[in-house]
């Protein structure tokens, strides 16, 4: 009992980390229709940015957190800017090109930069695990939970609320009938790219505590966020929810049932059983491109 | 709603194709309600009716884009409904496509070739042991290929790189590549769109041409002088439905087709 | 028929028959083999991206699965490695049939994330597969090869039939875009629809392409098993799809040339530079981003258009046509 409430409290952490990572490829998918195989990279932006401006610098910790996820916005934003936006002939296998060039681009910069090492940064608050029925809390977990749910709950009050919201919601249903009635619609792609890979770092930021940050740990955070993406359904804000905490448990659960070294596989086993049985995800609420 | 004296003059010879209370819907529009009719072998059919008439859904069900909600579709008196589109090419329905969908970077008569496509059946061990009947294949696919074209007038442009045509030709090229599957039922969509006069004219006399070969054409188009040239029979769509089917004498002379969308056109004699 | 077509191949031919009998130094004959073996890659990855439009992401684990399966089944079960390479090829169609069966039915991004998944599964069951794979140790004592009594672990004879490999497979690329099949794929990657509207079964070609780069890769993966005789799971990871996509996108997609020129400037670059290491990923992500955005033709094909606008330009009107 005490041992499968430990899987699970680990389960609901890492899930609440993939359904942010999650958030982040639908967001850009319904605003745009486009896989960004770098997205994962954007959290270890966040999270090594975190231990440079926290650890390293010694800035406060909020001010570290805001910065850290403002470099994500940024880098998301010339991102788009220069690669994205120059691209003449967007047929898919181009783009996943490109953004396959700048995941790894962007690894082997932080590779220079922070070098090959792990590095590490205190929890966000000392205070002592808590004892729940014999299993151990993180403070950490709380933490996470906490910001993951502030950060879902805001971007549906802006989607559902205010006018920059509705406008990019338009541009993703009708593109061609959102540009006639005046929305900008190059300035909204900006935006759901600097959104989505805000919402990477993010994901970067709040796990960088409780796992070592390097910089090649991009690459799993994006595919099990994508994998968390297509169970809920891609796409979907709850659908992202849903297939991050079905994830994170199901891989706990995992951890838990066989050896540990398989554990990194359960999420694409996942993948490609939803891809082979329900490509629109199990809510399905997406529509996927099929033909 | 369908006229009488049009039964009486059905020909005796089973329908190519024949469709059966076909609904269809997106999303909250009602884009086709309860059509039927049927098209007879080696005639020229019009199609025809407004815009947002449901034209271009029906060929898409027909061609095998969409499945009709509800009723179905036979060709040659078997119910082809949920055959993907590949298959009904070999049954023997070929289209074109209203904005000219041609394979841009290939040659003319490459294009033309992947018409043969479903004529053909060398797969990939064939192509890479290029066995003897294999080549036998191919220079009689191609030998075909240079008869279409010179059918089209394009036999001087073989070479050429399909995008590099001018829009005319595209046109021509497309329904080259649409004859290469030797189909017993073409649906051309509005061909004439984009042409002028004197293509459009030469356009009509191809049509004519291909039913002499025997194939059956199903013509959608807004070219009325076209039309009514062409068309042995001509069905009406208006909104969803189906307003009228007949000769296209009949159809000019029927009060609610003119009501409804030839407007001033004048019933001769 | 006439011979005009099949020229550069008899004139790559010449200078590998040449190159084989004039080197004998056992470094340029590894690097050279090297390219062969990663021409073979690139050829088939080239088919997919560049004639069905389709892209892998994990091109190593099938390059892995014909290593692997060739080396357990030599070393543990005694086999020898020729009904071991039927074996590898096998599998390798049947792992990619079974990937790529749903994947390829949807859009283009959905492949890609497929295979990139597959590629760290495959990864991980190399690393974690213990004493069967030999774990991240990686498995060691691959024999190596024997033809009709003939030793071929003399570098030399392997220079021999890995280039006769590798001139076949671009012999046989050649002539499978030339016919029917290769139209049909050269049509899907034009219009999916139109080649849909004319019969094509874009779905049944999309997937036979995928089948056969994966065998190609898993031939490769032979090759490379046998040469070293020891394969570690580093081998097959992430990167290495990566390095065979940059392979790809410099030589041009839809060339079968541009795979050998890839295939040559990747393997050479890290020979000649040897801090090449820290700046692998820099130079391939800012290859890959810098090609696609402008010379989405390819590097070569790019080049050589730019090189010819400029000699139109700057004689003037000296040869007007």
């Amino acid at each position: 009992m005490q041992e499968l409430l430990q899987y699970l409290f680990s389960g609901v952490t890492n899930g609440a980390i993939y359904a942010v990572i999650a958030l982040g490829f639908s967001l850009l998918y319904n605003s745009t229709e486009l896989i960004n195989f770098a997205h994962g990279e954007f959290a270890m932006l966040g999270g090594l940015s975190l231990v440079t401006l926290w650890a390293g610098l010694g800035l406060p910790l909020p001010a570290a957190l805001i910065l850290a996820v403002g470099i994500g916005v940024g880098a998301g934003f010339l991102f788009e800017r220069l690669a994205i936006r120059t691209v003449r002939r967007p047929d898919p296998i181009v783009l996943v090109i490109i953004t396959v060039g700048a995941s790894i681009l962007l690894r082997g910069v932080a590779m220079i930069l922070w070098g090959k090492d792990s590095h590490s940064v205190p929890f966000f608050s000392d205070h002592a695990p808590l004892a729940v029925m014999g299993a151990r809390l993180l403070p950490q977990s709380l933490w996470i939970l906490a910001i993951a749910a502030g950060l879902i709950l805001a971007l549906r009050a802006f989607f559902k609320h205010s006018l920059t919201g509705k406008a990019m919601e338009a541009c993703a249903v009708n593109p061609k009938a959102a540009r006639l009635i005046g929305i900008p619609t190059g300035r909204m792609n900006l935006l759901a790219f600097m959104l989505s890979t805000g919402t990477g770092a993010v994901a970067g930021v709040i796990i960088a505590p409780i796992t070592m940050c390097s910089y090649d740990m991009g690459t799993m955070l994006g595919l099990k966020g994508f994998c968390a993406a297509m169970l809920g359904g891609l796409g979907s804000l709850w659908g992202a929810l849903m297939g991050g905490f079905l994830l994170g448990i199901l891989e706990s659960a995992g951890v838990g049932l066989f050896s540990s070294g398989y554990k990194d596989a359960i999420a694409f086993i996942l993948l490609l059983l939803i891809l082979y049985l329900k490509p629109a995800g199990l809510l399905g609420a997406a529509k996927i491109q099929r033909f | 709603m369908r006229m009488n004296d049009c039964d009486a003059r059905r020909p005796a010879s089973p329908a190519l194709l024949e469709v059966e209370g076909v609904f269809k819907c997106f999303g909250g529009v009602q884009a086709l309600t309860d059509i039927s009719f049927e098209v007879a072998p080696g005639r020229i059919h019009g199609l025809i009716g407004p815009n947002g008439a449901g034209k271009t859904t029906l060929f898409n069900l027909v061609s095998g884009v969409f499945r009709p909600d509800r009723g179905g579709i036979r060709f040659q008196g078997r119910a082809i409904d949920g055959r993907p589109s590949h298959e009904r090419v070999r049954q023997g329905i070929a289209r074109t496509f209203q904005n000219v969908e041609l394979f841009g970077s290939m040659s003319v008569l490459e294009n033309v070739l992947v018409g043969r496509h479903v004529r053909t059946r060398c797969g990939f061990l064939g192509a890479m042991t290029r066995l003897p009947w294999v080549g036998r294949e191919e220079r009689a696919a191609r030998e075909a290929a240079w008869r279409l074209l010179e059918f089209v007038g394009l036999a001087g442009q073989a070479m050429t790189t399909s995008r590099e045509l001018p829009f005319g030709w595209q046109r021509l090229l497309e329904i080259a590549r649409a004859l290469a599957a030797e189909p017993r039922l073409l649906l051309l969509d509005e061909p004439a769109a984009g042409l002028n006069a004197v293509e459009s004219e030469r356009l009509g006399d191809l049509i004519l041409q291909i039913r002499e070969r025997g194939v059956t054409v199903l013509l959608v188009e807004h070219d009325m002088g076209l039309t009514m040239r062409v068309c042995d029979r001509i069905v009406v769509l208006d909104q969803g439905r189906l307003l009228a089917q007949g000769t296209p004498r009949q159809i000019q002379c029927h009060p609610q087709v003119l009501a409804a969308y030839l407007g001033g056109a004048v019933c001769p004699g | 028929m006439s011979l005009k077509p099949l020229l550069p191949y008899l004139v790559l031919a010449a200078a590998v028959v040449l190159t084989g009998l004039l080197v004998d130094n056992f470094y340029a004959l590894q690097v050279l083999i090297f390219i062969g073996i990663n021409t073979l890659l690139a050829l088939g990855l080239n088919m997919l991206m560049g004639y069905a439009g389709q892209i892998s992401l994990g091109h190593a684990a099938f390059y892995g699965l014909g290593a692997y399966a060739s080396g357990v089944l030599t070393v543990h079960c005694q086999w020898s490695p020729w009904p071991a390479l039927a074996v590898a090829l096998a599998l390798a169609a049947a792992v990619a049939w079974l990937v790529g069966l749903p994947t390829l039915r949807l859009s283009g991004y959905y492949l890609g994330m497929g295979t990139l998944g597959f590629g760290m599964i495959v990864f991980i069951v190399f690393r974690e597969g213990g004493a069967l794979t030999g774990g991240a140790s990686g498995l060691v004592g691959i024999p190596p090869l024997t033809l009709g009594g003939v030793d071929l672990s003399d570098p030399q004879r392997y220079f021999f039939l890995v280039w006769t490999v590798v001139l076949g497979f671009m012999l046989l690329c050649r002539r499978l875009i030339d016919s029917r099949v290769g139209r049909a794929l050269r049509a899907i990657h034009d219009s999916e629809q139109a080649a849909r509207a004319v019969g094509v079964d874009t779905h049944r070609f999309k997937l036979q392409v995928f089948v056969l780069s994966a065998v190609m890769a898993a031939l490769g993966g032979f090759l490379y098993a046998h040469l070293i005789g020891f394969i570690s799971p580093e081998s097959f990871n992430f990167m290495v799809s990566v390095r065979l996509v940059t392979m790809v996108v410099i030589g041009g997609m839809a060339s079968v040339w541009g795979a050998l020129l890839g295939a040559g400037l990747l393997t050479l670059l890290p020979e000649w530079l040897h801090a090449f290491a820290d700046f692998e990923m820099i130079v391939y992500g800012a290859i890959l981003i810098g090609v696609m955005i402008f010379l989405p033709q390819g590097l070569t094909r790019g080049l050589i258009d730019a090189y010819e606008r400029l000699r139109r330009q700057a004689p003037g009107i000296s040869s007007a046509p």
